[in-house]
């Protein structure tokens, strides 16, 4: 998927996205019931802001010792069996992927949730050497055969309801399913039962990876992640180089901050630590595992005091949920892998090609909702912030934005000028205003117009009302009515007897 | 190009321990440090202070982790003793015409006779022997008999190990899991079941450690629960003790 094309920008997408109301509706439902879910859990829970220090405070020390920890995990995991590689970037783990897949002869890989998958588009790359990838998340599996991409972390097809998932699913069946959860679920259950069998090779991604004793941790409720890891002789787990943790004790921390965070659940009903293949008596469990550690820009965060953090996320999808923005346009608007206020950030950071990814900084009202979410306090309104200067610093600045900057300031700047402007205005809007209001979706005021309606210049601007409203409330404030006078200073007696219990 | 698959993993393995040295060179010049040799120190292991205080006595342990498994559609039944389980789990079978019955190859359930309780159901021992395709065996089971290895009352949580004599397959492919779960050794939090896997360290882990924290479940169709979608649907916590 091309970040440029026929939907371009955030804002073309958001169009798309903005027309789909059942997407709109479907969102922020979801969004609202995940982020009640969240506030109940991490209340429920107590010293939700001590358990986020402490969360922040072992992904700071982990990723500020990254060569380390990512090191010991390496030798730890090849002691227990593993085959590690590493992937400078997404094409190098794809041609590993793939060259795993060939020496194993493999027909099918079935795979559980994973964003670094999405991030390299490896079912597309598996499929050209006649490979077929199944997504076995019942959400994914979805997509997949929608043959559309995830637009949520946590729920990735958020955005389609029974009925298409139905059509969807009676395709497969060759028989039309009724659109019921349960019957839905329980063809898909059978179907995977099967592909889990048959497979040659299970993939996973990697939640966090325990350096000190070289295990792959994962974090998931559909039971598929097991499966993956259980029956197919070959696994392979794509992991970002920055999942590390230190210990299975960081693990509580961890298992605290991102159940709750991510569902409001105590804790996913499966938390799987694998370490390495099946032992040699084992009946089941890979014969085989490789983990792919994936760089694909994560270092290139390592050391910029701005960006650094961000590999702190422990994709909770917290972020999104409370986003104001994601919950009116979807996932699907961001245009790349990682969508909400988390994907605004880390899209053009993974990329590092700023200019391309300009209009999504933009995408945020900054209000800081998505870092008071964050189980590990990464400041992404900030970060929102120093992306939206570096592109201006780097010449990718709006030039009319600047223009019209630059003029406002130049209005503003001399009294008499802005005087004149307004009056310019109050006649000039005659020409356009109809019912109080400027609903042309001609010129400049066509973006706003589409969905608002411009309210009209007043016949007298505040400024020019100001001299009257002056007189006025001077007028108002000498001559205070004898009952008025004595309601206010009972009020004031009484609040220094302590009373005004009752709001005003 | 390596004739043998063994011969191909070795020379990956080579490429690929060239390429660590540089791939954490990269990183350490990134962070502005010299290679590091040494653990740094990390003052910030695992849980806040307050809460590795934090302990429930052994009836309160039992009723929040009942409460929590309850909450998230999973059965409870208190038992006893070995026998009351036995007793338990026979009747389940009978009522839900249970035919096929896989279990872990542990002498605690080797003990419960099972066969001669349910004399209806065919009864597996997991891993014994090596004609059969265990997956298989267990992915077709009604039932999947297991022992807790750990348990946590605060996430109402059950902790299962791999080995040779318990298979991952036995609580994660029938479609009714029954697990017994000895409730002397029930934990209050996470951080005590993990934070024995440090101590231990990693030799003593074994391939799979799954915690267990009720059933299969998925909202991903409209935001509807739905149970058993992959894992097991049915999940009785048995609490002997």
């Amino acid at each position: 998927m091309s970040a440029k094309g026929a939907l371009g920008t955030v804002k073309g997408r958001a169009e798309l996205a903005l027309n789909d109301e059942f997407l709109r509706k479907a969102v922020k439902f979801t969004t609202e019931r995940l982020r009640n879910g969240k506030k109940n859990a991490a209340s429920e829970h107590g010293n939700w802001e001590l358990w986020r220090e402490r969360g922040r405070a072992i992904r700071l020390h982990t990723i500020a010792h990254l060569d380390y920890y990512l090191n010991l995990f390496v030798n730890n995991a090849r002691a227990n069996g593993v085959h590690v590689h590493f992937a400078d970037t997404g094409a190098d783990a794809v041609r590993i992927a793939m060259a795993i897949a060939e020496r194993k002869s493999a027909k099918t890989v079935v795979k559980s949730k994973s964003m670094v998958s999405e991030e390299l588009h490896l079912n597309a790359a598996l499929e050209k050497i006649g490979v077929e990838a199944i997504e076995t998340d019942l959400g994914e599996y979805i997509i997949q055969l929608a043959g559309e991409t995830p637009s949520h972390i946590v729920i990735p097809a958020i955005h389609k309801n029974r009925y298409q998932i139905a059509d969807l699913l009676s395709e497969v069946a060759g028989e039309k399913l009724e659109a019921d959860t349960t019957v839905l679920a329980g063809f898909v259950r059978k179907k995977l039962r099967e592909s889990f069998l048959e497979a040659d090779i299970g993939m996973t991604g990697c939640n966090f990876a325990i350096a000190e004793t070289g295990s792959m941790v994962l974090f998931e409720n559909e039971g598929n992640a097991r499966m993956v890891t259980t029956l197919p002789k070959t696994q392979i787990t794509l992991m970002g180089m920055e999942r590390i943790i230190p210990s299975f004790q960081d693990l509580e921390v961890m298992a605290t901050l991102l159940p709750r965070s991510a569902t409001g659940q105590k804790l996913t009903m499966y938390m799987s630590a694998i370490s390495g293949p099946r032992r040699g008596e084992d009946a089941d469990g890979p014969d085989e595992m490789h983990i792919i550690i994936v760089d694909n820009g994560r270092s290139l965060q390592l050391g910029d005091p701005e960006f650094q953090e961000l590999l702190n996320c422990i994709r909770c999808g917290a972020c999104l949920n409370a986003c104001p923005v994601y919950r009116h346009i979807g996932g699907h608007a961001y245009g790349g892998t990682y969508s909400g206020p988390i994907g605004a950030v880390l899209t053009p950071a993974l990329n590092k090609n700023i200019a391309e990814w300009d209009d999504i900084a933009n995408t945020s009202s900054l209000c800081g909702a998505c870092y008071e979410a964050c189980p590990v306090k990464i400041p992404l309104h900030d970060m929102l912030v120093y992306l939206r200067r570096r592109k201006v610093e780097k010449g990718h600045g709006n030039k009319i934005e600047s223009a019209g900057m630059k003029g406002f300031s130049t209005l503003l700047g001399n009294a008499k000028r802005f005087r004149t402007v307004v009056k310019l205005g109050q006649i000039g809007q005659k020409l356009v205003v109809r019912d109080g209001g400027i609903r042309t979706k001609l010129g400049p005021l066509k973006g706003w117009n589409s969905y608002r309606v411009t309210p009209s210049l007043p016949k007298k601007s505040f400024r020019e009302n100001w001299a009257t409203l002056d007189q006025q409330i001077r007028a108002d404030l000498k001559e205070m009515s004898p009952e008025m006078k004595q309601r206010v200073e009972d009020a004031v007696k009484r609040r220094g007897q302590g009373g005004g219990h009752h709001h005003g | 190009m390596a004739d043998s698959h063994q011969e191909w993993l070795k020379q990956m393995e080579e490429q690929s321990k060239a390429k660590q040295t540089s791939f954490m060179a990269g990183i350490a010049q990134r962070l502005g440090h010299p290679a590091m040799t040494k653990a740094p120190e990390h003052p910030f292991r695992g849980a806040p202070d307050f809460w590795k205080e934090f302990e429930w006595d052994r009836e309160e342990k039992i009723e929040r982790f009942s409460a929590n498994w309850q909450s998230v559609g999973g059965h409870v039944a208190r038992l006893a003793d070995m026998n009351a389980a036995r007793d338990f789990i026979a009747d389940k079978a009978r009522e839900m015409g249970a035919r096929y019955i896989v279990r872990q190859n542990e002498p605690e359930l080797e003990a419960l006779g099972l066969e001669a309780a349910i004399p209806d159901a065919s009864i597996s021992v997991w891993n014994t022997d090596p004609d059969v395709y265990w997956k298989a065996r267990s992915a077709e089971a009604d039932f999947g008999i297991v022992i807790a290895d750990h348990s946590v009352a605060y996430t109402g949580s059950v902790v299962v190990k791999s080995s040779k004599d318990k298979g991952r397959s036995v609580s994660l492919l029938p479609t009714v899991m029954m697990i017994i779960i000895p409730v002397d050794q029930m934990k209050t939090r996470l951080g005590e079941v993990l934070s024995a896997f440090d101590q231990g360290g990693r030799e003593s882990l074994p391939a799979g450690i799954h915690f267990i924290t009720g059933p299969s479940r998925s909202s991903d169709i409209e935001n509807d629960l739905t149970i058993g979608v992959h894992g097991p649907g049915v999940v009785y916590a048995l609490l002997v003790g």
